[in-house]
């Protein structure tokens, strides 16, 4: 292989004394290496999984996969996918997956096209982590960039939950595309990102405000020298309003909410009623009361189970969107997008996340792909110690609820009360304390 | 109104005719042992109002009530179903009509409250033979049903045995109720177990034209191998004082395979409970002319508070694992997340086929059925019951070709699972054998406990507000130190 020729002259070679540490240079050299093992780790991770499939009655593949495939089964059989019962996404997923239902009489190229979308949410990693490192290097260097979309690339919590079969990884890849657009100011491009997003899980227009406030004129035309008189004297408020308007967010909205709506009303006029039940109204309606992290759960159980009549007494989850909203839409994007438009949305989703009224660790993941942008000057990674901390805390916290769902679910103890619910406010307590310290690092 | 009374002893006990004593009120014999079945026969207009205007309404309607007290049955009255109320039914022309008030009133149901809330709907594409509707619910007594037909069929001045007599359902082991319009007459008949009782049979009412029967099976050797053949005596109250002998056969679609099985949670129950059966043999009943044709069978009527997964019931081998071949019927649109508190409909039937392993040797092996609790609401204890009833086991067995099953005296049909199997199947069933004697398993259920749950939302939402606050305050420091930061570059500037 031919060394860069940018450094004009050859590196030394590796002695035994710092072997290790130039081999993990050397690894982060170059792409092909990086990008070579995250591929090599998720293609072991998705042969294990046929592995233990084909042969064991426990399952790799996660339910989803199976609710996706079923619903792209319908579609390929000129059907609804939501014809398949608890499919309660966009038909673009049914679509993408249509190559799942292909099946061509021999045995292992059914498994091949039956595995396409895992190899689809697994490559939508590797874009993730591709964009995550193009970001980066905005920053730093090519070397230290890939060292963080480490964290990404070869992170076996994402490895699993992709090649398992789960859809978040798609989501991934889109938020990553569209804050690499517009830090790349192509608007267009962002907008249409942005449209398709939401629709695919809503959640990504909590992004909309952070980029329209990122987006000021000092930032879309660089070019332009800043006229001086408004940094001396205040300007009226109609003048600010005016100024707020500008091309660029008008087009970023125009495009996203074009985008958004087009797509909802082909698939309203193609599928119907259950499109709009199944991927929005279910959210409104649903009771949410199984147990999941979400500080409300306990709470939710309860009053879903309330009879109707005792409903007109206050109920403090009724109000559960004002906190989440407030923050992950209002406060956190006009404190800190225009301090750091990647660490922003990092907060944003994980106040989204944990101020939740359902939270499961696939929600993790919507935050985990912004994780490596924070991360180089976050005072997590300045004091190991404190870092370190932090990880423990919020595993512990973690672990905790899980070993109290254990003894629920699988041994049938009442743990709702208090040891279940207690996890989960502890839980929240650690997710609000280092939403907190991220914030802070934005000082 | 006509009534037919039978005793059914096991085959090779019989009575002799001098035996017994008969006059035009009733009948007096030595204690046997047997099963007695009690049949009324009711044309329309012979009913009160409020029942004859519902069933001038609907198609077809029957209930099938079995007691979770486990019962040996005697051939050939061995149609077996899971304990608790069943009903099966097609509406008529008017779907409005709703049977649940007056089912409510007569049998103390607390679950059924409309066919579109509360009935599943079935399969009519399979087989012609079945109701559209079906609905279950668990139900331990007669009590109830026993009160309501005492009030109707013993009118003031009734003989002090029509009361008795009614008083005595709640001993009995099965009742049916059967209505549809083609024989615009209504059944009732009830079923006691097999024990050791005297022959005396009494009227109900004089009017009424009663035919009693003492019979058990038989088997001469004309018998064609699909049926059986019945021998005893038979008497009608009124118009004879000596029963006269009386040998028939016929084919007969439910059958005794001579095994028997268990069925218990295996612990821990937890949130996903699984179902074991304790199969006594492998085999095929050996007896069925068409042994190889035979496939195990079992039918489980479950309760909303727990539901079976089709989607984890569709892969083989875990299918295998669990010595199980494949689901051939689960009711359609089971609902897998919703709490059993907001859940209408009464919950679901699933027919399973079992694989029982090759061994030639009659060994007892096991079956494992998964299965998934709903939440149920709270309690003060933290903890709830289900209670989940017996399925019925059977070898599914299919007759030669041609074969044909003419409505037999004993013929008891729309048991839910004869509407999914084809016309020529015969049922070969297992005995239920439970150790306590009760054909339902309870299975606790861990609820949110109301005792400890006074702080609940106070807590949850102070929680929550301090998290916010904390958050707002971090943020609030951002915006003030930003603002020093831009006032020092400037200092810094000028």
């Amino acid at each position: 292989m031919t060394k860069p020729s940018g450094t004009g002259q050859p590196e030394p070679p590796a002695t035994s004394s710092s072997g290790a540490s130039s081999l993990v240079t050397t690894f982060f050299d170059r792409p092909l290496p990086l990008y070579l093992s995250a591929a090599i780790f998720r293609l072991v991770f998705l042969l294990y999984g046929l592995w233990q499939d084909a042969n064991s009655p426990v399952k790799y593949t996660d339910i989803d996969y199976l609710v996706f495939t079923d619903a792209a089964r319908f579609v390929s059989q000129g059907q609804s996918p939501y014809e398949r019962e608890t499919y309660r996404y966009t038909p673009v997923l049914a679509w993408l997956l249509l190559p799942t239902a292909h099946v061509t009489g021999n045995r292992i190229l059914d498994v091949a096209f039956f595995s396409f979308g895992k190899v689809l949410f697994a490559i939508s990693d590797l874009v993730a982590g591709w964009l995550l490192e193009k970001v980066l290097a905005k920053s730093m260097d090519a070397p230290r960039a890939r060292k963080f979309a480490t964290i990404w690339l070869l992170n076996p919590m994402v490895a699993t939950i992709s090649t398992r079969g789960s859809s978040e990884g798609l989501l991934g890849v889109l938020v990553m595309a569209l804050l690499w657009a517009v830090l790349e100011r192509r608007v267009t491009l962002a907008g249409l990102l942005l449209g398709f997003s939401v629709h695919f899980k809503i959640y990504p227009f909590i992004y909309a405000p952070a980029i329209v406030w990122w987006m000021d004129n000092e930032r879309m035309s660089p070019n332009k020298t800043k006229p001086t008189s408004l940094s001396s004297k205040p300007p009226f408020l109609t003048a600010k309003i005016l100024n707020f308007i500008t091309p660029p967010r008008l087009q970023l909205a125009l495009i996203s909410l074009t985008t958004f709506s087009t797509l909802n009303i082909a698939m309203y006029l193609i599928y119907g009623t259950p499109f709009l039940q199944e991927t929005y109204l279910h959210h409104v309606t649903r009771l949410d009361h199984r147990h999941n992290f979400s500080p409300y759960n306990t709470q939710l159980y309860l009053s879903s189970s309330l009879p109707l009549s005792s409903s007109s007494s206050f109920r403090i989850e009724k109000l559960a969107f004002l906190p989440q909203l407030l923050l992950s839409t209002v406060f956190i994007p006009l404190v800190t997008a225009k301090k750091s438009l990647p660490t922003s949305m990092l907060a944003q989703t994980f106040a989204f996340v944990t101020f939740n009224k359902v939270c499961t660790s696939q929600y993790f993941l919507w935050y985990m792909v912004l994780l490596p942008l924070y991360l180089p000057q976050s005072s997590f990674v300045k004091n190991k110690k404190f870092g370190l901390a932090a990880l423990v805390l919020w595993v512990v916290a973690q672990g905790a609820w899980l070993q109290q769902g254990f003894e629920l679910e699988f041994l049938g103890n009442s743990t709702y009360l208090p040891g279940l619910w207690l996890a989960s406010l502890a839980f929240f307590g650690v997710n609000c304390w280092i939403l907190g310290v991220i914030i802070g690092d934005m000082r | 109104m006509r009534e037919r009374i039978t005793f059914v002893q096991k085959e090779g006990d019989s009575i002799e005719p001098t035996a017994l004593k008969v006059d035009g009120n009733g009948l007096k014999g030595p204690e046997v042992k047997a099963v007695r079945e009690d049949r009324l026969t009711f044309a329309l207009d012979e009913l009160p109002a409020e029942l004859k205007a519902l069933l001038e309404g609907v198609n077809q309607l029957h209930v099938r009530w079995v007691s979770p007290v486990a019962y040996e049955a005697v051939s050939p009255l061995l149609a077996r179903l899971p304990p608790g109320f069943h009903l099966f039914y097609t509406p008529g022309s008017d779907a409005s009509i709703n049977p649940c008030p007056l089912l409510t009133k007569a049998f103390g149901l607390d679950s059924c409250s409309s066919p579109s809330d509360s009935f599943t709907t079935l399969p009519t594409d399979r087989f012609t033979h079945s109701t559209t509707h079906q609905f279950y619910q668990p139900l331990p007594s007669l009590k109830a049903f026993a009160h309501f037909a005492r009030s109707l069929l013993c009118p003031p001045g009734s003989p002090s045995s029509c009361s008795s007599r009614l008083g005595s359902l709640t001993a009995a082991s099965q009742l049916d109720l059967s209505y549809d319009t083609i024989s615009h007459t209504l059944r009732l008949t009830s079923l006691w177990p097999y024990s050791p009782q005297s022959l005396s049979a009494s009227l109900l009412s004089p009017t009424i034209r009663t035919e009693i029967g003492i019979l058990s099976q038989t088997s001469p050797k004309t018998l064609e191998p699909h049926e059986i053949g019945i021998s005893g005596l038979l008497t009608v109250l009124g118009q004879s004082t000596t029963p006269s002998p009386t040998l028939f056969s016929f084919p007969s679609r439910h059958r005794d395979s001579s095994s028997s099985f268990q069925a218990h949670f295996l612990p821990p129950t937890g949130l996903h409970p699984t179902l074991q059966l304790s199969i006594s043999s492998p085999s095929p009943p050996a007896k069925s002319p068409t042994e190889e044709t035979c496939r195990l069978h079992g039918y489980f009527t479950l309760p909303k508070t727990l539901f079976p997964d089709r989607h984890q019931l569709n892969d083989p081998l875990f299918l295998s694992s669990k010595n199980l071949t494949a689901v051939r019927y689960i009711t359609p649109g089971i609902d897998l997340e919703a709490p059993e508190y907001v859940t209408s409909t009464w919950g679901s039937a699933l027919l399973l086929e079992l694989a029982p392993p090759h061994s030639s040797s009659g060994k007892e092996w096991t079956a494992e059925i998964p299965l998934h609790l709903r939440y149920l609401p709270p309690s003060l204890t933290g903890y709830q019951k289900a209670e989940v009833p017996y399925p019925a086991l059977f070898w599914a067995c299919t007759a030669e070709e041609g074969t044909k099953f003419p409505g037999n005296p004993f013929e008891k049909d729309r048991v839910g699972y004869d509407g999914l199997f084809g016309e020529r199947t015969v049922f070969w069933h297992l005995n239920p054998s439970p150790a306590d004697g009760k054909l339902v398993n309870t299975v606790k259920v861990p609820v949110l406990n109301l005792e400890k749950a006074d702080w609940v939302g106070t807590v949850t939402g102070a929680v929550v507000v301090a998290g916010f606050a904390w958050v707002v305050i971090k943020l609030l420091g951002v915006v003030v130190m930003g603002g020093k930061k831009v006032g020092e570059d400037k200092k810094k500037k000028q």
